[in-house]
């Protein structure tokens, strides 16, 4: 903005900010033009209030530099009279104590006013005049001292304030004591509550005087009355347009984590106390089992003293029988070990019992629970059997019949065809690409690792497809079946696929119904050599690689991969039937 | 305010002035009179008007004076025998408080001109703005005022027509008036630059146009503070108890301010405070700069406020602290840190200050620290690499100050040998603004039209002024700001912090 105004205001002249000027001695100043130049400077704005820049010890000032500066010679110093500052009469050394040592680093500080100044009233000499005649009437009695005095005005002070904030407004009483001595906290030493009644009649009537308002002189802030804003003594308000401004979205957001991030801390700090409760009442407990131990130690010795004969089982075992065992923590407390109880209790219960008998264990349970089942079943089975002994069961097979083993592989043959290629290909599937890269790598201690990269869709049994396979087995009644697998439909060039033959073709195929597969013709040459691209491909990136880390040949493999879906006929079909 | 106004009004008053002599009792507030003042009469106006123990006392401002010479005369001292001005009587037309209103507006307007341009042109944005809001018609209205100020006020006036008679009551309430027209004088004043100076202080720092705003009588006698009686200069709102009080005592560490000495002594045994509370980010043998976030020292610094509103005119206090960082200047020694002077500075400026408030304290003036003041101010720029200039209006001290500095700095940046200068870079190199380096050269008659084109002239007498300084020097010692051994980053505040008031 500044650049902008002094172009516009030496547009004229041609000068520039930007520009270098030539720096000139005054004696090198050739006199032209000067009366000119000195016309066509414009005067730059002081930034002094123009009210103000006419003063007259300013212009004194100004005008003298100007002669000076025009070559006026040499001019008496003058100043701009201000008003004096002299020395005090107060003796700095004692309000001031040194007491300040110099830290080697630079001071780092942050405690504020309120941290340091102590208790916020200080006594006026009205105070100490009246505490000095108390304390004198006071004779022998404790003495009340300056800072407890102060303690307790502030004490006043600073409850009438949150009692009565609105007191100098609206000419309320002096709050009664017994209001105030009901308030009365930490922030009053308990040695200066025992003058508070006394000083609280001074301090009233001092209130009194100064018409209920706060004893030490306050600033004036706001407080939304209409004379605030014309009122010279009223300062520091907020900025409150600033903060009218409307909450974002983010602001929320954030006010919401800061709020579940509270709860959250508070519930953390709730179980945290809760467990701390429950320790120490387990200690409780733990010393009181200790206590009846050994008191009954010392009535059996007591008994056995007074060769006292009776049933030591009533002195021995609770009276009460408890109707629960004890908590657990009690029996593993126990169990760990209490520093100074014998061997003795930690292996047996009050009532003689051995103390892991009590313990129920869920592995024990569960065995005893299918134990049971078991033996049920047994029991059945055996019952059955007994129950068919000399009849023959005629029903069972048909009704449940065998599980069928899955079609074994080795139940198909092969069955070759001129379609046939001589050697299967290498990188039909991506199972086999796979296999063909792991070939590479098979001198690696790490077994294969195709199940690792092999992607979902394929089916497993993906070799079938290109080999015709046939199976035959007998049915139910008799008949034989021919089961075929991997046997393509009939390429049917140009005319449509009749619906009868698609019928017929329907099942052919292992895949699952929701598979699509497109009829391909893997020895069709665009095939052929497109997966010669891919082997190749492959193999020279592999002989790049050879040192590369496993992550690079991972990346590779991603690539053939992304190629070889591609190829693979299940994701983009080469189409090519038009050649 | 008002006849101050008439006499900066650089078109002269249009109203007649009403002149008589008068009598000791017929003086009143608003009156002008020739006062006498170190043995001369000056013409001074009658702001405040006291009986003290049966004695009237007046309070004069000296025209042409600054405030701070303002102060309580005896009658002895007005000079009754010459003829006194009057205030001028209440307008007919001062009813219509909306077209009274409109004047000032373009009066004040007026006063915006001088201003920096960029500040005009924002409340000239404002103004305009508004002006949309206007009654039709009203703008027509004749005033007082020339024709060409009729011009003015259409693009500047006043928003609110509804409540206009509100401001005469604030008024009546603000100063005590015995005189219902200088106060019917004063009331447009006050309508306008409220509105304008509360849009100011909003988006900007620290710095008042508005003399209204400010309370013109001084209303505290004499403060102490560490060694020192000082006579403060300005008004400051000081708890409103101290008016009656002989001597404010203020704590030379933590500022605090205690009309009774029994309490400023019992406060000084519990005060633990020994420097600003604040980190030391500077410090060399002669001095420390602290520097004070006012957001988190807020008493501290609502202190250090009040007690530099003392001596600076233009200062408001009008909102909090929290949007200002203080860097605060100390002498030490066994005692603790003193406070010598201080710089506040907007965190974030929308102009480019670097800036806000720069004081001296009156004890310490004079002994080159304000030079340091401004010098490290200038410094902190440089670390942010950003070009600073001071917030205006500058007061008289202070344009003495800074220029001074500006001459120091430019005339060494042009005497190291170099052959050929451009503006922006002595801007640059000392992290001044093109407009104050350019301020500087045309001041010190330096930039001369030679017949190649422009030049810039190390004239004899800046080079011996130069020169003089430099003998001086060698004599006292150099006091400098060693940028080495300040140990600052510029602070970061967030957009959270500047949504929540900083």
């Amino acid at each position: 903005m500044t650049q902008r105004t002094t172009g516009q205001r030496f547009r004229q002249r041609k000068l520039s900010t930007k520009q270098n000027l030539q720096i000139i001695h005054e004696k090198d100043l050739e006199p032209l033009g000067d009366d000119d130049a000195t016309r066509h400077i414009p005067k730059v704005e002081t930034g002094v209030e123009k009210g103000e820049e006419i003063e007259h010890h300013l212009q004194a000032v100004i005008s003298a530099a100007q002669a000076a500066s025009q070559g006026g010679g040499k001019i008496a110093q003058l100043y701009i009279p201000t008003p004096e500052a002299v020395a005090s009469k107060l003796q700095y050394e004692d309000l001031y104590p040194r007491r300040f040592t110099q830290p080697s680093t630079y001071i780092r500080f942050s405690s504020t006013v309120e941290d340091t100044v102590g208790c916020p009233y200080c006594m006026t000499s009205e105070d100490a005049a009246w505490l000095k005649a108390y304390n004198q009437k006071r004779g022998k009695a404790p003495h009340c001292s300056e800072d407890e005095f102060e303690y307790v005005i502030n004490f006043f002070e600073q409850t009438t304030q949150e009692k009565q904030p609105y007191a100098e407004v609206d000419t309320a009483p002096v709050l009664a004591y017994e209001e105030l001595e009901s308030a009365f906290d930490e922030t009053i030493p308990e040695s200066a509550r025992r003058f508070a009644k006394d000083i609280y009649v001074h301090w009233k009537a001092e209130r009194e005087r100064n018409l209920n308002k706060p004893l030490m002189p306050t600033l004036k802030f706001e407080r939304n009355l209409d004379t605030d804003d014309a009122d010279p003594y009223v300062c520091f308000r907020r900025r409150e347009v600033r903060m009218q401004r409307k909450t974002r979205g983010r602001d929320a957001q954030v006010t919401e984590k800061l709020k579940k991030l509270r709860k959250e801390l508070e519930e953390a700090r709730f179980i945290m106390a809760q467990v701390k409760r429950r320790e120490v009442m387990i200690r409780e407990q733990l010393a009181l089992d200790k206590t009846i131990f050994q008191q009954r130690r010392e009535i059996t010795e007591t008994k056995r003293r007074l060769s006292i004969k009776g049933d030591d089982e009533e002195l021995l075992i609770n009276q009460k029988p408890a109707p629960k065992p004890k908590p657990r923590v009690d029996t593993s407390a126990l169990q760990r070990g209490i520093p100074g109880m014998g061997p003795k209790p930690q292996v047996t219960r009050p009532d003689g019992r051995l103390v892991d008998s009590d313990l129920v264990y869920l592995d024990d349970q569960l065995a005893k629970k299918s134990e049971a089942i078991d033996g049920f079943i047994e029991e059945n089975l055996m019952k059955h059997q007994k129950w068919n002994v000399g009849w023959v069961d005629a029903t069972w097979r048909p009704i449940t019949p065998p599980m069928e083993q899955p079609a074994a592989k080795s139940d198909f043959r092969r069955v070759f065809t001129e379609s046939q290629l001589p050697t299967p290909p290498a990188s039909v599937s991506s199972e086999e690409a796979g296999d063909a890269m792991m070939i590479e790598r098979a001198k690696q201690p790490e077994p294969r690792r195709s199940t690792r990269i092999r992607f979902g869709s394929p089916p497993a049994d993906q070799p079938y497809k290109d080999q015709s396979r046939y199976r035959r087995r007998t049915g139910r009644g008799g008949r034989v079946m021919i089961d075929r697998r991997g046997v393509k439909r009939p390429r049917l060039d140009d005319e449509p696929i009749d619906e009868r033959v698609a019928d017929r073709w329907k099942y052919a195929g292992d895949s699952s119904e929701d598979e699509q597969i497109y009829p391909v013709d893997w020895t069709d040459n665009l095939h052929i050599r497109y997966r010669i691209m891919i082997e190749r491909q492959g193999e020279k990136q592999h002989a790049q690689h050879q040192a590369a880390a496993a992550a690079a040949a991972a990346q590779n493999r991603r690539a053939i991969e992304s190629h070889q879906r591609s190829a693979s006929g299940h994701l983009l079909p080469p189409t090519n039937r038009g050649q | 305010m008002a006849p101050r106004e008439n006499s900066h009004e650089p078109s002269g008053t249009p109203v007649p002035v009403e002149i008589g002599f008068a009598t000791l009792a017929q003086l009143r507030v608003g009156v002008k009179a020739f006062v006498d003042k170190d043995g001369e009469k000056r013409k001074a106006e009658i702001l405040m008007i006291q009986t003290r123990r049966g004695e009237p006392k007046f309070y004069v401002h000296y025209e042409e004076f600054n405030k701070r010479l303002d102060e309580w005369v005896n009658a002895e001292r007005i000079d009754l025998t010459r003829e006194v001005e009057w205030p001028a009587p209440e307008k007919p037309d001062k009813k219509k408080s909306s077209s009274a209103k409109n004047d000032k507006a373009s009066k004040a307007d007026q006063r915006n001109l001088k201003r920096s341009r960029s500040k005009l042109d924002r409340e000239l944005s404002i103004a305009s703005e508004t002006s949309s809001n206007n009654v039709p018609g009203k703008a027509a209205r004749p005033t007082k005022a020339s024709g060409k100020e009729n011009q003015e006020l259409l693009v500047t006036t006043e928003i609110t027509d509804g409540t206009t008679p509100k401001p005469e009551d604030e008024e009546m309430d603000l100063v005590d008036v015995q005189d219902a027209a200088a106060a019917a004088k004063a009331v447009p004043d006050q309508a306008y630059s409220r509105e304008d100076e509360i849009e100011k202080l909003r988006t900007s720092g620290s710095m008042t146009q508005n003399q209204t705003e400010i309370a013109r009588v001084r209303n505290i006698e004499k403060i102490q503070m560490g060694r020192h009686e000082i006579e403060p200069w300005y008004f400051s709102p000081y708890p409103i108890d101290f008016v009656d009080v002989d001597m404010v005592y203020i704590c030379e560490f933590c500022l605090g301010y205690y009309g009774d000495v029994t309490q400023f002594e019992r406060h000084r045994s519990k005060c633990t405070l020994l420097h600003p509370p604040g980190n030391e980010i500077y410090r060399d043998d002669y001095v420390s700069f602290f520097e004070i976030d006012g957001r988190r020292q807020r008493t501290w610094c609502r202190n250090l406020c009040l007690l530099s509103k003392l001596f600076l005119d233009h200062k408001t206090l009008y909102y909090d602290v929290d949007p200002f960082l203080f860097y605060c200047m100390c002498t030490r020694d066994e005692h603790g840190c003193h406070l010598v002077g201080y710089f506040s500075k907007e965190k974030e400026s929308a102009e480019g200050y670097n800036v806000a408030c720069i004081l001296t304290l009156p004890q310490y003036q004079r002994k080159g620290f304000g030079k340091l003041l401004i010098d490290f101010s200038y410094l902190l720029s440089k670390r942010e690499g950003k070009l600073g200039s001071p917030e205006k209006p500058l007061s008289d001290l202070g344009l003495l100050g800074y220029r001074a500095y500006w001459q120091e700095i430019i005339v060494d940046l042009l005497m190291d040998g170099r052959a050929e200068a451009n503006i922006e870079d002595l801007g640059a190199q000392s992290a001044m603004t093109t407009n104050d380096v350019l301020h500087t050269l045309q001041n010190l008659n330096m930039l001369r039209y030679s017949k190649n084109g422009h030049v810039v002239v190390l004239t004899n007498a800046v080079m011996e002024t130069r020169d003089r300084q430099k003998a001086k020097e060698k004599i006292k010692g150099k006091r400098s700001i060693d940028p080495e051994r300040l140990q600052w980053k510029p602070p970061v505040f967030s957009a959270a912090s500047r949504t929540w008031n900083w």
